[in-house]
């Protein structure tokens, strides 16, 4: 019968609260995604390039996981809560009936247990399916569909899932079963409903809101302009002053709250109600109101941030050559020694790009003519970013015009045409953009005269800026590119030469272009050349934009989550709690339909007040964060910024919709519950 | 005179026919316009059943409940909802006032659920609560006054909408006896004055006292009624007489049982 009644119960509370339920299979995928990120497709893929690197990533990894962990059993311990307070008239039932505490407990505890791995079973199947297809995805995103997928459960993360999520649940229980345990019969068997709080006078609310406002916007100011960024002091200070302002905000909101009460219009039923239980419900959760505000802040700025992160790192050049070897001994005889070792049957192109200095005086170079020309420009950042570099070309690198014409050729785009006495300026992508090429080239156009080594010369052209090597961490801010004999004249024959490489179509035939370039890899370290290949030069892309938006995005989803679970239980909770005043509006005539509509009018202003807070918020606290963590570099890309904060409002929405809507059918249920009348003497 | 209220044969049984209770078996009364009627009986006598049926809170097993001409058993919907804000005012024992809202934000939540435009019922707010003597207390919350004041703005929600009769449960069950005495002298006024018609269930002799007429129910069955002989008959004297029903009551069949 005792077994029966647990079970019977477990799978009430399942029914019953569906949303709870939810809030465990969540914590379940979490953890397992987080614990599996070393068998993603990516992350196996990237440990042969970027070795490295991934260990020290998945080094963090358990501490990923304690995090995890912690934010989680906040959340369980918030819904088991609910849970448990509901069954408080049971309990006290139970007890009256003679059952011992230490037999109620150990019924909870069997529940608890039960409905644990419930979850468990429920939920492990979902994570490795999460798991697989987000492995699926990045794969797809990242590795432009080359990787060949492969099943592959961790089974150590399956335990580790089941363990971290046992302990958090068990955590939970015992802490708040042992506090309902010990509870007198009698106040378990009574409601107590909570009293209101008598309202201090407006003028405190007033500047509660004020204050905030204005706290607030000093954090934001600070974070913005950078100040924030500049000291560990003034760090703590923006974010002291971000969270004292967020809670003074939402505490000065009952001022509004209590203003649109007051406004009642009749064709709102019970619009008074609405606002006056909202009122109550943000006046007496200010603090986690607010804190489910800046989570769902926290998970909008990771989310946008990972994603302009991702798209910082992931903008990728051309994709022209494959290979490029060196000898530093000897550098002419690189050709002949691939030659030699007969690797040269590999590449369809093998062609040399030589890069040097002006070696025959020291007056090198100036371009004062370019400089006065740019000044002459409107203001603008990229104009002081191009003076500040230009201002460095004093001693440019010099290439050589035949292998960067080769070069061109092979990108299908037109060649240079040099005649004597005229250069073209090369600058890398690194340090150019659309902005400034373009600026450059108005310049370039009038053909202005500089000095090199006391000659004339005359810039023409457009801005150059293909990668001239394979490894994209050789750049070169500002270099000049001349006619071969004035190459060898002005570096006196004393150069780097790279030899650049583009695989044979046979080699890359029916493989994908990373599996082809890895073949290719094994081969040539058997030959002992040294060279760097285009494998090594993406890996290294794609860690950085796995690990920053993989990590980012995984904790927005979770902030997530976890705000919303926290507003929707309360929201149930307090509902509960209230209801009384909803058996009275039924007795007063308030039809099922009505009590739905306010109710759901309710859930909407309570999810959605935190929501617009931080939706608002975020605007500026992901500027805030391209300004602390990305350089000036992506500062220009409005275009880029529209596109994140349109995905994260889409993705925002979406999420909020779906906890609305499951919070609403919760509601209305309950609210069914109180339309059937009890027997009260 | 027509009566505005009619109960007959009413019967609620609780369970199956083996273990029937029978919590009302055959009630039958009316009630005039005008009427101050009490009934008494003690704990489980149906009472209370008898109330939840008339407010349509419980479903009747059998028979009739007309009121106002129209049999409420027939109500759906909005009707449903419309009698019983509109027809029926009801006066609990805990007054349920919302604890959120203001005295006249109580009062006024009946209207915003019967869409009743402001200014007629702004007037009768007023009128209501200069004579429930809380005027002072309108802008208040519940935590915030006294347990008299309580149910008096209770009433007032009662009463805002002009209801054919007010069910009043237990109405000074919860109040201390000079709280208790303001009240019933207020509704026995409401009565008098403008002609309220008041069904009261309570335990009290003493509120009870203030009525017409007074109903006694045991087991589900009137087995008596008391009529005031106005206005010869001093509330004192009524009270005597009700205290020697009740003490028949509890005597003639209880002290044997």
């Amino acid at each position: 019968m005792f077994f029966k009644l647990i079970s019977r119960n477990s799978k009430r509370s399942r029914k019953e609260n569906g949303l709870f339920f939810a809030t465990l299979l969540v914590s379940i995928v979490a953890f397992y995604v987080i614990l599996s990120l070393s068998h993603q497709d990516v992350m196996i893929f990237l440990a042969q390039m970027e070795s490295d690197a991934v260990n020290r990533l998945l080094k963090m990894i358990p501490m990923f996981y304690g995090a995890t962990l912690f934010i989680l059993f906040f959340l369980v311990y918030f819904a088991s809560r609910f849970q448990l307070e509901r069954r408080r008239h049971e309990f006290g039932v139970y007890l009256m009936m003679g059952m011992s505490r230490f037999r109620l407990f150990f019924m909870l505890l069997a529940e608890d247990l039960r409905s644990s791995i419930a979850a468990l079973l429920t939920g492990l199947p979902v994570a490795i399916l999460v798991s697989e297809l987000t492995s699926l995805i990045t794969a797809r995103l990242v590795g432009l569909g080359i990787i060949g997928h492969r099943i592959s459960i961790s089974v150590s993360a399956l335990v580790w899932t089941a363990a971290g999520f046992l302990l958090i649940k068990l955590l939970a229980f015992l802490i708040l079963s042992g506090k309902i345990v010990r509870q007198e019969i009698g106040s378990m068997l009574t409601d107590t409903p909570e009293g209101t709080k008598k309202p201090l006078p407006v003028a405190v609310y007033v500047i509660a809101l004020l204050l905030g406002a204005g706290f607030l916007a000093g954090a934001y100011w600070m974070a913005i302009n950078g100040m924030a960024w500049n000291e560990l002091g003034k760090m703590g200070l923006t974010i002291i002053l971000g969270l004292a302002g967020t809670i003074l905000l939402f505490y000065g909101l009952r001022v509004v709250m209590g203003f649109l009460a007051g406004r009642s219009s009749r064709k709102n039923k019970l619009q008074v109600f609405t606002f006056r239980q909202l009122e109550e419900n943000i006046i007496r959760r200010t603090t986690t109101v607010a804190v489910s505000s800046l989570l769902i802040l926290a998970a909008l700025c990771c989310f946008g941030a990972g994603v302009a992160i991702a798209q910082f790192y992931g903008e990728s050049e051309q994709h022209v050559l494959d290979y490029t070897f060196t000898d530093e001994a000897n550098p002419s005889a690189i050709k002949d020694t691939v030659k030699e070792q007969k690797v040269d049957e590999l590449f369809s192109d093998l062609f040399e790009m030589k890069i040097g200095y002006i070696r025959i005086n020291d007056d090198y170079f100036q371009m004062d003519s370019v400089e006065e020309e740019l000044e002459k420009q409107p203001d603008s950042e990229d104009k002081e970013v191009l003076l500040n570099n230009l201002s460095y070309g004093t001693d440019p690198h010099l290439i050589s015009l035949s292998g960067y014409n080769h070069l061109l050729e092979i990108a299908g785009l037109p060649r240079i045409e040099l005649k004597d006495k005229e250069a073209a300026v090369y600058m890398d992508a690194e340090f150019t953009n659309d902005a400034r090429s373009k600026l450059m080239n108005q310049i370039l156009a009038k053909n202005p005269q500089v000095e090199l080594v006391g000659e004339k010369y005359h810039l023409t052209g457009t801005v150059q800026s293909m990668g001239v090597v394979v490894d994209r961490s050789i750049t070169l801010s500002f270099a000049l590119i001349l006619q071969d004999e004035e190459f060898e004249y002005f570096t006196k024959g004393d150069y780097s030469i790279y030899l650049n490489g583009v695989l044979d179509s046979g080699q890359t035939e029916g493989k994908s272009l990373l599996t082809a370039i890895s073949d290719t890899n094994k081969k040539l370290n058997q030959t002992g050349l040294v060279y760097e290949s285009y494998l090594q030069n993406i890996g290294r892309q794609l860690f950085y934009v796995v690990a920053a938006s993989y990590i980012t995005i995984y904790l927005a989803v979770v902030f997530l989550i976890i705000a919303n679970t926290v507003i929707g239980v309360q929201f149930l909770t307090v509902q509960q709690k209230t209801s009384r005043r909803y058996k009275t509006l039924i007795r007063l005539g308030a039809s099922y339909q009505i009590l739905c509509r306010c109710a759901a009018k309710q859930i909407r202003w309570y999810f959605g007040i935190p929501t617009v807070v931080a939706a608002v918020s975020s605007i500026f606290g992901v500027r805030a964060l391209f300004t602390g963590l990305l350089s000036s570099r992506t500062s220009d890309n409005i275009s880029t910024m529209m596109i994140i904060s349109a995905a994260m409002i889409l993705l925002l929405c979406v999420v909020e919709c779906i906890y609305i809507a499951a919070v609403k059918a919760s509601s209305n249920r309950y609210l069914l519950t109180l339309m059937v009348p009890e027997r009260e003497e | 005179m027509k009566n505005i209220l009619e109960i007959e044969s009413l019967c609620k049984y609780y369970g199956k026919s083996s273990n029937q209770t029978k919590a009302l078996d055959g009630v039958t009364f009316q009630v005039m316009p005008g009427e101050f009627l009490g009934i008494m009986g003690s704990s489980g006598s149906g009472k209370s059943t008898l109330l939840n049926c008339i407010a349509t809170v419980i479903k009747p097993t059998s028979g009739k409940i007309v009121m106002q001409g129209k049999e409420i058993h027939s109500l759906k919907g909005s009707q449903l909802t419309d009698y019983r804000g509109k027809m029926i005012g009801y006066l609990f024992q805990n007054f349920e006032l919302l604890d959120n809202l203001t005295g006249r934000e109580n009062i006024l939540l009946p209207l915003s659920l019967h869409n009743v435009s402001a200014e007629e019922s702004d007037r009768r707010m007023k009128q209501l609560a200069s004579y429930l003597e809380i005027t002072d207390v309108l802008g208040k919350f519940p935590s915030q006054m006294s347990g008299g004041q309580k149910q008096r703005i209770a009433a007032a929600r009662a009463l805002i909408l002009n209801p054919g009769i007010i069910l009043a449960d237990e109405p000074t069950g919860a109040l201390d006896s000079k709280n208790a005495r303001a009240l019933m002298e207020k509704l026995s006024g409401l009565n008098e004055e403008q002609n309220a018609t008041i069904l009261m269930v309570t335990h009290d002799t003493n509120a009870a006292s203030y009525c017409k007429r007074i109903l006694f129910i045991q087991d589900g069955v009137i087995f008596h009624e008391l009529r005031r002989n106005m206005p010869e008959e001093s509330q004192q004297m009524f009270y005597e007489r009700i205290l020697s029903v009740m003490a028949q009551l509890g005597g003639g069949s209880a002290n044997v049982l």
